[in-house]
């Protein structure tokens, strides 16, 4: 790539964009801490500046100049709109430069509560994984009982994990435990199908090429349906962790102490819409980040697809 | 060892109630470090047959025994080479011949195996593709791993079930070449079973060709092939013995095809 590539693009004219905007003159009264927002611009310009010298390939250069470009775009349009030409309702819509101050004032609180939420999600989530898929190997494999379960996950996979919370709260002693268990069911059920219907989808030519090689069953059932299943278990997990982030944060927002979901409903109760936004912004990065481990680990398991 | 005796074989299919037959009363011998070929028009059966002898069929009557022993299912005793997913697509070539080599010889630890399965890439020409998956190689390349894998395991018999009938023409002439110089090449022969719908590939490779009839499948001849081991095949294809080999073969071919079908459908066997 040309110097050119790397480093004369609209990204870096949106950043300048976004500084020259700062300099217009704030209408609203009251702090609207503009550095906070412009070191994390810098910020920003920096990371794109490293990505832009080491980057190998133009087309993932491409996408993350994008990315980046609306980041750049988005905070410019807000600052106008908000403390610069008060268009958009103060109080619902703070300027950007006090989120990202709120946000560095609140960070311990902050982390804590991603710590809480994701700590639930963890357990609820890697507890079914682990009854699930061999639980889906083995009704797969037993032709017979796997008709069955079949159509019996699909019909509990069916119902909406949230209507399950009044049985958790009746059985289960505090918030935590009711919270796992809900993401258990979100993420058990849909695993299991996506599992089992990879066992009974593996290509028949696959299985016959292990049993002309003498497989006994452990090997047949854990180094040939399993691998070849994988693609199809991916599917469950995906949906399962998606829709425990969905019913995690709902599920904070009414009855939980901490957590990503407590901290938005807390604030906003309050009609602390700065700190509603900084919560909004970090289940966002959260929610992000964490689709995006998921991805790498799948397209590094799947690397034989390629 | 590796005597593979066929005695009375028939396999019926029930298909919606009605009763198909797939092979019918099919008798033949093949001798130990006997390289044979199954040919006929699709429904002769031949895939059938080849899947009793890989131990996933089982006869409906008669016997199917390996040095006097009934087959009771799949064993170490065969290789097989499918025409297609002989491989698993989410190990490396290197993996894949090494998984054979672990079903076939417990002794071995994994050092071992692994330094067997590249010996083995490197003899069909793959040193350089040993980390690669499957859905990177070509088809040809593909079977040759396939291939890899069944010697590596070091069978007294090796079944292969039209293991060259995807690959474009130039490439399965330099597989049959491969073939050849390992079959003829290393040691003690194995015992080969190699179904085929190519009359040149089996004309190349055979001491014997077992021609089959369809509709139910059964032995319609069976030919010697007169050519001298080893063989070069580009030289033998353009010899006049072969070609009036090839001839009588090619009208035996018709032949069986006029028995069994209106002369229209002629052509579905040629090719």
């Amino acid at each position: 790539m040309t110097l050119k590539k790397r480093f004369l693009r609209v990204t870096n004219f949106l950043f300048a964009a976004l500084l020259a905007v700062q300099l217009l003159p704030d209408s609203i009264s009251g702090e609207v801490y503009t550095e906070y927002l412009v070191w994390f611009a810098i910020g920003l310009e920096a990371l794109v500046l490293v990505v832009s010298t080491l980057a190998k390939k133009e087309k993932s250069l491409n996408l993350f100049l994008d990315i980046i470009g609306f980041v750049y775009g988005f905070l410019t349009v807000w600052t106008l709109l908000t403390n610069k030409f008060d268009i958009l309702n103060k109080a619902l819509f703070p300027p950007m430069g006090k989120v990202f101050w709120q946000a560095v004032q609140d960070s311990d609180k902050i982390f804590v509560n991603i710590g809480s939420s994701l700590g639930i999600i963890a357990q609820g989530y890697f507890i079914a994984l682990a009854v699930a898929i061999p639980l889906g190997l083995f009704l797969g494999w037993n032709a017979r009982v796997g008709g069955a379960a079949t159509y019996i996950s699909k019909f509990f996979g069916s119902i909406p994990p949230i209507v399950y919370i009044p049985y958790g709260i009746a059985l289960l002693p505090t918030f935590r435990s009711v919270s796992v268990f809900v993401i258990f069911l979100a993420t058990f059920w849909p695993v299991l199908a996506s599992t089992m219907s990879g066992v009974v989808n593996v290509e028949k030519k696959i299985t016959d090429s292990a049993k002309v090689l003498n497989v006994n069953k452990r090997t047949m059932l854990f180094s040939v349906i399993l691998p070849a299943s994988v693609p199809q278990i991916f599917i469950g997990c995906n949906q399962g962790l998606s829709v425990s982030f969905i019913l995690l944060t709902s599920a904070e927002m009414i009855g939980a102490q901490s957590g990503m979901g407590y901290y938005v409903k807390q604030y906003s109760d309050f009609g602390d819409y700065t700190r509603t936004i900084v919560g909004l912004l970090v289940i966002g990065v959260v929610v992000t980040l964490v689709a995006l481990l998921v991805n790498k680990l799948q397209s590094y398991l799947l690397r034989w697809k390629r | 060892m590796g005597k593979i005796e066929i005695k009375n074989l028939t396999v019926e299919y029930t298909e919606k109630k009605n009763k198909f037959k797939a092979l019918d009363d099919v008798t033949f011998t093949v001798e130990d470090g006997e390289f044979v070929s199954i040919i006929g028009s699709s429904g002769c059966g031949k895939s059938t047959l080849l899947s009793i002898l890989e131990g996933i069929n089982f006869p409906s009557s008669g016997s199917v025994t390996i040095d006097g022993k009934p087959i009771t299912g799949t064993g170490t005793d065969r290789g097989v080479v499918f025409q297609h997913y002989s491989l698993f697509p989410w190990m490396t070539a290197r993996n894949n011949v090494a998984f054979g080599i672990k079903q076939a010889k417990k002794e071995l630890n994994k050092r071992e195996r692994l330094a067997l399965a590249d010996e083995y890439l490197d003899k069909v020409g793959l040193g350089d593709f040993a980390d690669k998956y499957p859905n990177r190689l070509s088809g040809g390349m593909q079977q040759r791993v396939a291939i890899a894998r069944a010697l590596a395991m070091d069978t007294d018999i090796l079944l292969m079930d039209e293991p060259f009938g995807a690959i474009d023409a130039k490439n399965r002439v330099n597989l049959q070449k491969l073939l050849m110089r390992l079959w003829e090449g290393y040691g003690k022969r194995k015992t080969v079973v190699f179904v085929t719908h190519d009359l040149d590939e089996a004309i190349l490779l055979s001491d014997r060709i077992i021609l089959m009839s369809p509709g139910p499948g059964r032995v319609y001849r069976e030919i010697r092939v007169p050519f001298e081991r080893p063989r070069n095949i580009k030289e033998l294809i353009r010899t006049n013995e072969y070609n009036i080999f090839h001839e009588e073969l090619l009208s035996l071919f018709h032949g069986e095809n006029i028995d069994e079908f209106d002369d229209d459908k002629d052509e579905v066997v040629l090719e």
